[in-house]
């Protein structure tokens, strides 16, 4: 209550923002959004990659994730661990959503994705599109569980808060026209050493190289002894923990959740994936900073009712120009 | 097929399902079974699909933005017709126009997209729906924005009320005349389809999806035969938007245009069995007949039976209906996985039998 | 083949609910409330059916020797997450073809009123909405050239609703930000008839009383955050935000937005975010003392006679705890199917014709949200409006607002 008073007293007088202010914030806050965009489009674009499905029950899963953040927070009274509780706090959330998103997305292929293998491919799309339905509405049951951050369960479709476990303390000191928080910074914190991380995993594990190797081409990658739903189920569960880790960012930096998101942020997602060229992992965060950076500019600077339809122009024109996207490899004809 | 005996041959599908629709109305009338009223919505939705099913079913382009089209063809038809603008065609222009609106939307999509392959398409389309929806709410001068145009026109028949069927008249409440006409359009549409699918056209649409490459080989050009595709499905896109919103009188407001249709209608093609004409009636019948039709139902019979409670999250039917829906889509799939019908008499899927699995 | 059009029937009579349609009883009346409860609107309309439910409870559920039904119907769908205008058109027609149902409550939403209003006039179905606030649906002038014209059919009004209609509340709004000494406004709104319709309202009544409007954006409920937008806010510096929108379309997240880029000192809604799920999901800490809420009626707890009853016996049935309000969308829908209630008896006929007439002559009225009529376009002539803040993460009254 205290703190929020004196937050009021202090916005009365705002430091007024020069134009280089603005832009500087806006691109902050586009990196920091692009960062996390960039996250779930990882997910598409690796399991794009290797099946060749537009998972679109991906972003369902990472709504998943941020309500399992939100139910440990709640359960383990995460908002009163101070100091370095704090940041004790933040690795579990991240860890526990990263186990539970792989887990949940390793079942999901074992159930309804495996079955369809070698079935015609957009049969597999309906599928993720069932499994979509079914996430969303288990989100929206999990909303009504009768705890306090849920609001004691009795509003089940309403956006639920989530609590600021990272402050929002101004890192440039208060008299500064530019915000950085920590938030911003632990958005940074966390992608690119996850990043250079499944990077090196693609290029140089066996896994990895199994991986690529099933992209290439499953049946010459089976009869060199490769086990092909093996490899298939590790993907979904390393795409499916880049969504945990990635529920838990969104869900610290926006502070809110709810049982739809999945819709907005998928979306972008699968969008970012397609424009950095779907199947390339750079491909998925150079796609994925770029429409956190439009959407920022566009709504700074354009009108924020027209930012879709110029995320979408954009994305139309770059293929247009670049038919398989910023950093996609040249198509390779599959006969 | 020709060995098969002639009851079997008279036995079709299609057949079947228009004997049906014209025995639903008797049936709906005698045990009063609220059956005519959605069906209008299905047989709407199934022009939709079929108008997909050209462009994904039979060309094989992954297609995720048709609502963008119905709405075309719902806003063409209500700009072109109701009393607010200056034009005010009756029914039948203002239709003939919303198939032309939506043909030429498609080949505006499809002229600079078309050369892109495979799921990069499917991006674009997706993209010009969200680009539709956003010019529909903002160009509040032309469509209203959010408030949608109405009153809409409904269709005159001038013989109709002349023969005496003056009960008949189309109004929003009465749901017979409706359901006759979209019975009517929907002949028509599949009439169409069927007739396209086996023309030189059709064929290259075949040609193209199973192998472009070798299509290309002889002498089809693939841009132009997926251009006739993408317009042809346009137009059958706009003409159910314009007979959606001539129904309810309303073009409601551009929210319901939007991705979760395009979904829908993908939903219908593949689940009835892609490329099939009867397939796609089946579908339609399938997927919105279970959403609008038996959800519904089964909550209101939940109710009367008192086994609702709206205090918890889990105790009313409505917070299920995601759950029921996607589960039907992952259960039809594993358990037909080629659709309910899958297409099976054009000549490409019969060699493709013996033909090597690609890897998938 | 054979096996196909097995399947074919299998599917066509897998869907046809074979219901008897059961003995009807004698003297049932039947009430019907049309709101879409599938997806995110189903917070609100719980509350609404909340209280639809209690005033036919508190009846026992008999008026006179009549029997009342209810039945609580969606107008959302699964495959849209929101209303749908074929479920609500099926919906409409339903209730219209039913000779029991006299009463239709609904709708949420206008444009799924504007579908079903011309249905039911034609029907002469007496159709009470606790939300639908669209002025167009009633008021001539309002709206388009046609309006509400289009809606009535046969001339007759079976429209009616409890809540006043947005023209009114934008208007209040606009004089309390004035009161408040709002000099600049930064003008927002969720893009749909309701948000968009309210924040139209208070602009042109802003720019009338002389507050500068800064600049005016139509958001996209849907975004994850709007930390961008409010960099721009920020940057132009204005009073107030006003938020012509609902909780469901991220009203929470915008006053996070707001309050974390320290943009505004004050942040003003309409009644779509008068409910608990708005503080929630902002967090209290965000708005205390910043967020301003007008509502159409007062805040339950400041009510008096029939509402203080209201209040007393929503609390009770649905175990609210001592310090637990009912929301503020629950009082609207008690009050649209109380009104039908107690205009039951004085109907000469106890059927729809007869139902319609006594309802459409409510004449001071003495009900939970005050004492008011139904005036001749049928929309309520309850002019009071409160105006709330938040203080301790609850809503707190300021001052009622008024014409």
């Amino acid at each position: 209550m205290i703190v929020s008073q004196a937050a009021v007293s202090e916005s009365v007088a705002p430091v007024a923002m020069g134009w280089g202010d603005v832009l500087s914030q806006q691109l902050i806050t586009g990196v920091s959004n692009g960062m996390i965009i960039a996250m779930i489009a990882i997910g598409y674009t690796m399991v794009y990659g290797i099946i060749e499905l537009i998972n679109f029950a991906h972003g369902d899963l990472c709504t998943l994730g941020s309500f399992l953040a939100l139910t440990l927070v709640g359960a383990l009274g995460m908002e009163a661990w101070a100091g370095m509780g704090g940041t004790a706090a933040v690795v579990t959330l991240l860890i526990s959503s990263a186990v539970f998103c792989g887990a949940l997305n390793w079942t999901i292929d074992r159930v309804a994705y495996r079955p369809l293998r070698g079935k015609p491919k957009l049969a597999l799309l309906v599928s993720a599109i069932g499994c979509s339905f079914i996430l969303v509405n288990i989100a929206l049951f999990w909303g009504g569980l009768p705890m306090e951050v849920f609001g004691g369960g009795n509003q089940a479709a309403a956006p639920k808060d989530f609590p600021s476990l990272i402050s929002n303390e101004n890192l440039l000191g208060a008299k500064s026209a530019i915000t950085v928080t920590w938030r911003d910074l632990f958005v940074v914190i966390v992608t690119v050493p996850l990043m250079i991380g499944l990077t090196w995993l693609v290029k140089s594990t066996r896994l990895g190289k199994a991986m690529r190797a099933v992209a290439q081409n499953p049946t010459a990658a089976a009869l060199m002894g490769i086990d092909v739903n093996r490899v298939i189920g590790s993907t979904f569960l390393i795409g499916g923990a880049l969504g945990g880790f990635a529920s838990v960012i969104y869900a610290l930096y926006n502070n809110t959740i709810s049982f739809q998101m999945g819709y907005r942020t998928g979306m972008d997602a699968f969008t970012a994936a397609v424009l950095g060229g779907i199947g390339s992992l750079p491909g998925a965060v150079v796609g994925g900073i770029v429409i956190g950076l439009v959407r920022a500019l566009s709504d700074g600077y354009i009108e924020a009712r027209w930012t879709n339809s110029v995320v979408f122009g954009i994305l139309i024109l770059t293929l247009v120009f670049r038919p398989s996207g910023i950093l996609g490899a040249k198509l390779r004809e599959k006969v | 097929m020709s060995a098969a005996p002639m009851w079997k041959k008279l036995l079709r599908v299609d057949v079947a399902l228009l004997i049906l629709a014209c025995l639903l109305p008797v049936v709906d009338q005698r045990w009063h079974l609220d059956m005519v009223d959605p069906m209008r919505g299905v047989m709407v939705f199934a022009i939709l699909a079929l108008g997909l099913n050209i462009v994904t079913g039979f060309t094989g382009l992954l297609h995720l933005g048709m609502a963008a089209f119905m709405a075309i063809g719902a806003y063409a038809f209500a700009i072109s017709s109701c009393d607010i603008y200056p034009f005010q065609l009756n029914f039948w222009w203002a239709i003939l126009f919303t198939a032309i609106v939506g043909a030429f939307a498609g080949v505006l999509l499809g002229a600079p997209t078309l050369g892109l392959r495979g799921d990069y398409l499917a991006i674009v389309t997706l993209g010009f729906g969200e680009i539709t929806q956003d010019v529909l709410k903002n160009l509040d001068v032309i469509t209203k924005g959010t408030q949608g145009i109405n009153p809409l026109p409904s269709p005159h028949v001038p013989w109709w009320t002349a023969t005496g069927f003056g009960m008949l008249e189309f109004t929003s409440e009465q749901e017979l005349p409706w359901y006759w006409l979209f019975l009517g359009f929907v002949v028509v549409a599949v009439v169409v389809c069927r007739n396209l699918e086996r023309s030189r056209t059709g064929r290259s649409w075949l040609a193209v999806r199973e192998d472009e490459l070798a299509a290309r080989c002889m002498g089809i050009a693939p841009v132009p035969v997926k251009m006739i595709a993408f317009a042809t499905g346009a137009a059958l896109a706009a003409v159910s938007g314009g007979l959606w919103v001539s129904m309810y009188s309303s073009t409601g407001e551009p929210g319901n245009y939007d991705f979760q249709v395009s979904i829908l209608a993908l939903c219908i093609v593949i689940v009835g069995g892609m490329g099939s004409i009867n397939g796609v009636l089946i579908g339609s019948i399938a997927m919105l007949g279970i959403a609008n039709i038996a959800l519904p139902k089964i909550a209101s019979v939940m109710q009367s039976a008192g086994w609702v409670n709206s205090g918890s999250v889990f105790g009313s039917p409505n917070n299920w209906k995601y759950l029921v829906f996607g589960l039907v889509l992952v259960v039809m799939m594993r358990v037909r996985p080629d659709g309910l019908l899958p297409a099976k008499l054009s000549i490409v899927n019969a060699k493709k039998k013996n033909a090597v699995e690609p890897a998938p | 083949m054979l096996k196909n059009i097995a399947a074919v029937c299998l599917l066509a009579f897998a869907i046809t609910p074979a219901l008897a349609q059961g003995e009807k009883p004698e003297k049932v009346l039947k009430i019907i409330s049309s709101l879409p409860r599938t997806g995110s609107a189903n917070a609100q309309t719980t509350t609404m059916v909340n209280g639809i439910q209690l005033a036919i409870d508190e009846v026992n559920g008999k008026v006179g020797d009549y029997t009342i039904v209810y039945e609580d119907m969606d107008d959302a769908s699964p495959q849209r997450g929101n209303w749908d205008p074929a479920v609500e058109a099926q919906n409409a027609n339903k209730a219209a073809r039913d000779e029991s149902v006299i009463a239709y409550i609904g709708t949420f939403n206008s444009g799924a009123s504007k579908i079903s209003m011309p249905v039911l006039n034609k029907a002469g179905l007496l159709m009470i909405s606790p939300a639908a606030t669209y002025p167009g649906l009633t008021k001539p002038g309002k709206g388009e050239a046609n309006e509400p014209k289009i809606y009535r059919p046969t001339g007759k009004i079976n429209f009616f609703r409890v809540v006043p209609a947005d023209d009114l509340q934008g208007f209040v709004a606009a004089e309390w930000a004035k009161d408040m000494g709002v000099k600049k406004v930064y003008i927002l709104d969720d893009r749909e008839l309701y948000g968009k319709g309210i924040a139209n309202v208070f602009e042109n009544h802003a720019k009338e009383l002389g507050i500068e409007v800064l600049g005016r954006e139509g958001i996209d409920p849907k975004a994850s955050n709007f930390k961008s937008l409010a960099t721009k806010i920020k940057a132009a510096a204005p009073d107030m935000v006003y938020f012509g929108g609902t909780t469901q379309n991220s009203a929470g997240q915008i006053a996070k937005d707001l309050h974390t880029a320290n943009a505004t000192p004050k942040f003003m809604v309409p009644d779509g975010c008068f409910e608990k799920a708005f503080i929630e999901a902002a967090g209290a800490e965000n708005v205390n003392g910043s967020a301003y809420i007008t509502f159409g009626g007062l805040p339950a707890d400041k009510l008096t006679g029939r509402g203080a009853e209201f209040r007393a016996n929503y609390k009770k049935k649905y175990n609210l705890k001592e310090n637990e309000e009912p929301e503020g969308y629950a009082v609207y829908g008690y009050e649209a199917c109380k009104v039908l209630l107690d205009a039951i008896p004085k109907a000469k006929t106890k059927d729809r014709a007869g139902i319609l007439q006594a309802v459409s002559e409510t004449k001071n009225y003495n009900g939970a949200l005050g004492i008011w009529s139904f005036d001749e376009n049928g929309d309520t002539t309850n002019t009071t409006m409160s105006g709330n803040t938040v203080e301790n993460g609850e809503f707190k009254f300021v001052k009622a607002l008024g014409k």
